[in-house]
């Protein structure tokens, strides 16, 4: 500067967003719907919790599962539910799953210039009681989906999905055809070793897994019967039912 | 976030916001109550909904430095791009073919995306750049469209639906929306079709295609288009110049969603995996591969 | 930007490139030959940075002479175009690289096949039934997909070669106007009138 300092002008860089790692994925079967996600919470190579849920029940039959910044993430979910709350109070009963999808995406586009740095997957019953599965980016296009993974292992999740899922690459035996919709025991055991695998090869992944299930109304719950750490969420046996299962994924 | 002095400042990104949406604000007068929770566009019958932007000097550039992929591939919120779309006029309608591949940077983030948005049983809009400004302003061109129909007793035309559209996203210049988009449909005066983009600009023409695999597209359609084509071929020539384009740019593919549009409304016609166009083609009879149609023929000229 | 193609057909091959030389955004001459005759059967389309595409088509041009004189044969297209590309490789792990990309049509008169070869300035060698150049590979490699045929008479050959430049000159900018079109067959080089 001319009387010598060293000061110059100064400059400061608004920086809101970080990366909080894990990853999310769904499921949709014919009358039911799998969300599951990791509870790894880590900033760089930090891990900053254990047990930070990404998957939330939002109705009886929705649950949401947020992945990317943390906090974006909770706060968007927050955002949701109230204003599923308010759905309930002027019209006494709960957002249609196509409703809330296309709710979200006005919520995230409402911050297309501020955007919230969160992928959601949104899985649950449709009200024709199909199972769905609808993703979102961070501005809010969506699709509905047979399955999606999101997040840090995405990359590693998803090409697994499509080839058990979808059967991409595979070619069905001569005279037979791939299923259209897999049976609930084979989706939960693809989910979990989808995380059980993402768990070894990416460091962002681990500590515990969090699996939603919702089942549409009137279907047998016998499936689940042999589940360990398995919890009923639904405060009634008729209509649809929700579940979620805790396990415990590796910690190093 | 927002100061009290910012709500009543004339300049600034606030106040240019305020501008917008004034411009587009409807003339009628719709109570929240109406809209119950106002789930959904409930808030979206004022006219343009409500932007919340970050307190920066300037918040197209924090934007940028956050979304855009080719500033700094590094940044973290990765907007889906990469497409092919086109759509053609001729004597029997309109021909809407567009590629189903989504990419972050070079991952595939999906390979079933719908790049034709039905606006309603007469228009489509094509999708290509960011893929939630497309979704979410065509969606909101549609309500206006239907409001037009309600207002009037007559539906719109395709011109002005265009119009509407290219007002609304020139009334956003310069703050990073990014869209490039064909509207067609079937008015009165026929088979119409607008190309409308991000910048402002609205094109009226025959034939246009739009995304990072046009120029292939372009190179077989071109060559293929005259005004009489007909149904059929129409749309194999949409068809074959999709499959061009995700066979020769890295950034389209997966499968084609083809789309006719007639005097009666648009028609889906199929969707077609493009590898499976490649070997077999879309009657499993004849592959549109470059290697599977020469197959067999050689250009050495040995004496006989 | 340079623009050209080349295309194999029933026994031939077809090598166009404009004839604008541009600098800046003056037109300094619109009949500049960049097609190279480099022996009876081989040809070479060349374009990339000013200065460097002459010098290296002459470079080659006199090496693949010298080679003629000393062994009395001319080098075969694929022993050619082995030899440009290991020059170009040289190149670019030099000082001061050669910026220059190719097209090579060759007629093998041993085995009675057309040859073509796609080579860029970082020495990468391909074989290929057609191939282009510059912005003009945008519209072409496409067409080509769709329209090019290895049997196809000359006749035919030049039609699509057409349908090209057509093309070029229907969607492409900054498009040329004219361009030079040579054929290689079993009867040596010749330039073409389209």
């Amino acid at each position: 500067m001319p009387d010598g300092s060293y000061e110059r002008p100064q400059q400061r860089q608004f920086n809101p967003y970080s990366e909080n790692g894990g990853t999310i994925l769904a499921i949709a079967g014919a009358d039911f719907s799998v969300i599951a996600g990791d509870t790894r919470q880590s900033e760089g190579y930090s891990i900053q919790t254990r047990y930070a849920p990404k998957v939330f029940r939002l109705t009886e039959r929705a649950v949401l599962a947020v992945n990317g910044f943390a906090a974006d993430g909770n706060m968007f979910v927050k955002k949701v539910k109230q204003r599923l709350e308010w759905y309930r109070h002027a019209h006494a009963k709960d957002m249609p799953l196509r409703a809330i999808a296309r709710l979200i995406q006005t919520m995230l586009y409402a911050q297309r210039f501020f955007p919230y740095y969160v992928y959601n997957i949104l899985g649950g019953i449709e009200e024709d009681g199909t199972g769905a599965v609808y993703s979102f980016d961070p501005v809010g296009s969506y699709e509905r989906e047979a399955c999606r993974a999101a997040g840090a292992a995405q990359s590693l999740v998803q090409p697994f999905l499509d080839n058990q899922i979808y059967f991409k690459n595979q070619t069905p035996a001569p005279g037979a055809s791939h299923p259209t919709h897999l049976p609930l025991p084979d989706v939960l055991s693809i989910v979990i070793d989808s995380f059980t695998s993402a768990t070894e090869r990416h460091i962002e992944v681990g500590d515990g897994l969090e699996i939603y299930v919702v089942l549409a109304k009137g279907r047998s719950t016998q499936e689940l019967a042999s589940i360990g750490g398995l919890q009923e969420l639904s405060t009634r046996a008729e209509g649809d039912r929700m579940f979620v299962i805790r396990r415990d994924l590796k910690k190093d | 976030m927002n100061s009290f002095a910012d709500r009543f400042a004339t300049t600034g990104t606030a106040a240019e916001l305020r501008r917008i949406k004034e411009y587009v604000a409807d003339d009628e007068d719709v109570s929240d109550s109406m809209w119950g929770s106002e789930a959904g566009f409930g808030t979206m019958a004022h006219g343009a909904p409500d932007f919340m932007v970050p307190s920066v000097p300037d918040p197209a550039a924090f934007l940028r430095l956050h979304t855009d992929d080719h500033a700094d591939p590094s940044c973290r919120i990765k907007i889906k791009h990469g497409t092919t779309t086109l759509a053609f006029r001729y004597k029997g309608g309109v021909i809407v073919a567009v590629d189903s591949r989504a990419t972050a940077g070079s991952y595939v983030a999906s390979g079933t995306v719908k790049k034709v948005i039905e606006i309603n049983p007469y228009l489509l809009g094509t999708m290509a750049g960011g893929a939630a400004d497309c979704q979410y302003w065509e969606t909101y061109l549609g309500m206006q469209c239907r409001l037009h129909e309600l207002r009037n007793h007559e539906r719109i035309s395709v011109a002005a639906a265009s119009k509407y559209l290219s007002n609304l996203v020139y009334s956003y210049k310069g703050m990073g929306l990014s869209m490039g988009t064909m509207i067609c449909g079937w008015d009165k005066t026929g088979p119409a079709i607008f190309y409308v983009d991000s910048d402002g600009t609205r094109l009226k023409g025959d034939l246009f295609s739009v995304g990072s695999g046009s120029t292939f597209a372009y190179g077989v359609l071109d060559q293929g288009y005259h005004w009489d084509l007909t149904d059929e071929e129409a749309q194999e020539l949409g068809r074959r110049s999709i499959y061009a384009a995700g066979h020769r740019d890295a950034f389209s593919g997966n499968t084609i969603n083809l789309y006719h549009v007639k005097e009666q409304g648009w028609q889906f016609i199929g969707n077609y995996d493009v590898s499976e166009m490649h070997y077999n083609g879309p009657t499993g009879t004849q592959g549109y591969g470059y290697s599977v149609r020469v197959e067999g023929r050689s250009s050495a000229n040995p004496p006989v | 930007m340079d623009i050209s193609f080349a295309l194999t057909g029933k026994g031939y091959v077809i090598v166009a490139a404009d004839t604008t030389a541009a600098r800046s955004i003056v037109k300094m001459k619109s009949d500049e030959d960049k097609i190279k005759v480099l022996s009876p059967h081989l040809l070479m389309a060349f374009s990339g940075e000013p200065g460097d595409t002459v010098n290296f088509a002459e470079y080659v041009e006199r090496n693949l002479r010298l080679y003629h004189i000393r062994h009395t044969y001319a080098l075969r297209p694929a022993s050619a175009a082995s030899w440009i590309r290991r020059s170009l490789a040289e190149s670019l792990r030099s000082r001061s690289p050669y910026a220059v990309n190719l097209l090579l049509g060759g007629y093998d008169t041993a085995t009675h096949t057309p040859e073509l070869y796609w080579v860029d300035y970082m020495g990468t060698l391909t074989s290929v039934p057609f191939g282009a150049h510059g912005y003009g590979s945008y519209f072409a490699l496409s067409l080509l997909d769709r329209y090019h045929d290895p049997e196809a008479n000359l006749e035919e050959g030049l039609a699509t070669l057409r349908r090209c430049i057509d093309e070029v000159s229907k969607r492409l900018v900054v498009s040329p106007g004219k361009y030079k079109v040579k054929v290689v067959d079993k009867d040596g080089v010749r330039e073409i009138e389209l």
